[in-house]
């Protein structure tokens, strides 16, 4: 039995982990621009397909592919604000749709450039860490520590940068970060690549243990989603424990009982949220 | 301004003619010159793109191949005729308001005579203008079968049905093995298969070490759901008719927590890579249902379906061996069951040829003599059963290990059918 728990308390590390990097970046984008970025989950996909492209194909070490995966999902966050949310900035429901539409055309290069099929991304290490009857795939294991690397870099950031200063001011209030002479438009630019790259960060680590396809956005958008709300839409801390606290439940619940109740129980746990403290746990009731 | 086409005559092209028309006397001359409008059109009705287009798109890259043969060879002969066969496509995309439409274009618009579906989801859409119009359409999924759906057959894979014989094989083989356990996504694929796998399990005398698990189809990380099945140590892992993108991970995640039993599923497409992501040892001896078409063994006179090694060759010739699933061939083994019965009927319209290929209960599907069956599971006898390869990995390769009958199974064990449909509401009167 403890071989059991610590074997579903790897799982659950594991899972919270990648979570939270796409959690917290779809809360960057939402926090300082105001965007439901529906492609959220695309990029994580192409995150992924970064890694089949660069580690797969081209044989480049898997550190470096992530590397440059996370280079270029980072650029495709700002060609979305660019192209879409910049010109859609006044109408939120419009950045919305436009990024429905941007989540249709990655699926769809991703059918036309790598095919239908799910790809084989060869597994980077065949090892791992035993624990009495636990393990712990150091690929699996590399996916949480990079998590805990790139989110202390990111609160570092965010927290003793002009930059991560000026990204905290917008998401605050953009008029009042406007007339204090931040730019919008570069802080978007920011959120945007820094959003963007996590997730891809989080497919490109995750690639090697999926077998990725053009359709894999699907099933953690939906996640995602329920991890801001429980966190607190617009906060960052929320993300991460909301990650690991849904990452936890699910995790336990599905080796308990079934994947299917773990489902329902996620939703229930957002419910209870919801009706305890509307905000999420770690949002700011907004003044009437 | 266009410029004028150069048609002058060139020594290169004189003597490439020349040549070509030397050498036409070996290659010989078209085999079948079909006069215009004596082509017969079939619909092709199934996803192409989208999460299950993996259960389509391979079927019509098949279908192109069967085309290809036919006309190749002087098309389909109906009433002393030959007609060339075209295939239209609509992808569906596995929904049902998109395959109405689909089947409503390739019904009136291109009047095709007979319509393959994958069925399932998609299936819905597509009933009542089949009813109405009395298209025969064919469908991967029997469980789409009703007694209303009088023009809807099943002539090739009655999943899940056929994954009695792997279990069957299995404890005549490996009788040691007495306990299993078996996980499925929760959808209208993995359900009615679990209770043909409990029913088989049951019938074989292994008992089930844990109760079914199943999974949301949304899931990615298989790790918790692997933790659950072994917990209880079981003999034998079943992966049920679990897709493709989910076999693999729960094969990864059962190599890396440490399982060394015995692994049976329903499929295990691209079962190369699994290997090559665990290991040889690993995947030695796993048994499954659907074999590749270069084993000799589907060189028995028995088999009815035309030159399968040759077929599996140029399938890898045209679109790669990684393109290779288990419905790569089923589509166009359901085309030479369509083929064989309007060349009987001697007409291509959906009626006669339907009757023709019912006729006296009786058929031969892909892997031998079949029997019209079905009515106690779908209320109707449209679900064409006989023997089924079971298959098994041994030394890296998958190889027929045996045919074996599904109407032996159920001649004996039908009741245990039923029960595990019955509970998990599997029955065509159950379904909604």
């Amino acid at each position: 039995m403890p071989d059991f728990l610590l074997q579903t308390v790897f799982n659950a590390s594991y899972a919270a982990s990648y979570m939270a990097l796409i959690a917290v970046g779809l809360v960057l984008i939402f926090g300082v621009m105001g965007v439901v970025n529906f492609a959220h989950g695309e990029l994580y996909m192409a995150g992924a397909y970064a890694i089949v492209f660069f580690y797969a194909w081209n044989g480049l070490p898997f550190f470096v592919a992530v590397a440059l995966g996370l280079v270029f999902v980072g650029c495709l966050g700002i060609l979305m604000e660019l192209t879409l949310f910049r010109p859609l900035r006044t109408n939120p429901l419009g950045g919305l749709i436009a990024s429905i539409g941007f989540l249709l055309i990655l699926q769809t290069v991703a059918v036309v450039g790598f095919g239908l099929r799910n790809q084989n991304v060869p597994r980077v290490s065949q090892g791992g860490i035993t624990v009495g009857g636990a393990v712990l795939t150091y690929e699996r294991l590399a996916v949480i520590v990079v998590t805990i690397v790139l989110l202390a870099a990111l609160w570092l950031f965010l927290r003793r940068s002009k930059f991560g200063w000026a990204l905290r001011a917008c998401a605050q209030d953009r008029e009042a970060a406007a007339l204090q002479g931040i730019s919008i438009n570069q802080t978007a630019r920011y959120a945007m690549f820094i959003g963007a790259a996590l997730a891809g960060v989080a497919g490109a680590m995750t690639a090697p243990l999926v077998a990725p396809s053009p359709y894999m956005g699907h099933s953690v958008i939906v996640t995602a989603f329920i991890i801001i709300i429980v966190g607190g839409v617009g906060s960052l801390e929320g993300a991460v424990v909301a990650a690991i606290l849904y990452a936890f439940v699910h995790t336990f619940v599905t080796t308990f009982y079934d994947g299917v109740i773990a489902n329902i129980v996620g939703l229930l746990l957002m419910l209870a949220v919801l009706v305890v403290k509307p905000q999420g746990l770690f949002g700011v009731r907004e003044r009437a | 301004m266009k410029s004028e086409p150069n048609f002058s005559l060139t020594r290169r092209s004189l003597l490439t003619g020349a040549a070509s028309a030397a050498l036409l006397p070996i290659v010989g001359m078209p085999k079948a010159a079909f006069a215009e409008g004596d082509v017969i059109k079939i619909g092709f009705l199934a996803p192409l793109t989208g999460p299950v287009a993996a259960w389509g798109k391979p079927g019509l890259d098949g279908c192109q191949i069967w085309a290809d043969w036919t006309n190749e060879a002087g098309g389909v002969e109906i009433g002393g005729k030959p007609y060339k066969i075209e295939l239209v496509s609509y992808d569906d995309e596995d929904d049902a308001g998109k395959a109405r439409t689909g089947a409503t274009q390739l019904i009136r618009e291109n009047e095709v005579k007979f319509i393959m579906m994958l069925g399932g989801n998609s299936w819905p859409g597509v009933e009542e203008i089949a009813a109405r119009q009395g298209m025969m359409v064919s469908t991967l999924l029997p469980s789409d079968l009703t007694p209303d759906t009088t023009t809807l057959i099943a002539p090739c894979e009655v999943h899940p049905i056929y994954n009695v014989t792997g279990v069957e094989w299995l404890a005549a083989n490996r009788p040691e093995l007495k306990t299993a356990v078996i996980c499925a996504q929760d959808d209208a694929l993995g359900k009615p298969s679990v209770a043909t796998y409990l029913a088989a399990f049951e019938a074989a005398g292994i008992k089930m070490a844990s109760e079914p698990l199943f999974f949301d189809p949304a899931t990615t990380d298989f790790a918790p759901v692997m933790t659950q099945l072994l917990a209880n140590n079981p003999d034998i892992l079943c992966l049920d008719t679990c897709y493709a993108d989910y076999v693999q991970p729960l094969c990864e995640q059962a190599f890396q927590q440490g399982y060394k039993g015995q692994i049976i599923s329903c499929t295990l497409d691209f079962y190369q890579r699994i290997v090559d992501r665990t290991s040889k040892e690993f995947m030695e001896g796993v048994i499954f249902q659907f074999p590749d078409f270069d084993d000799k063994a589907l060189n028995d006179p028995r088999i009815n379906f035309k030159k399968p090694n040759e077929y599996y060759a140029e399938y890898v010739k045209r679109y790669g061996a990684t393109q290779w699933s288990a419905v790569s061939w089923e589509y166009a083994s359901i085309l030479d069951l369509w083929a064989d019965a309007a060349n009987r009927a001697g007409s291509a319209e959906p009626e006669d040829t339907l009757k023709a290929m019912k006729e006296g209960g009786k058929g031969k599907h892909a892997f031998g003599d079949a029997r019209w069956w079905g009515k106690e599971l779908f209320g109707i006898d449209n679900a064409l059963v006989g023997d089924w390869p079971v298959v098994v990995i041994r030394d890296g390769k998958a190889t027929i290990a045996e045919f074996r009958s599904i109407p032996d199974w159920w001649d004996k064990n039908g009741e245990l059918l039923v029960k595990h449909m019955t509970a998990l509401g599997q029955m065509w009167n159950q379904r909604t």
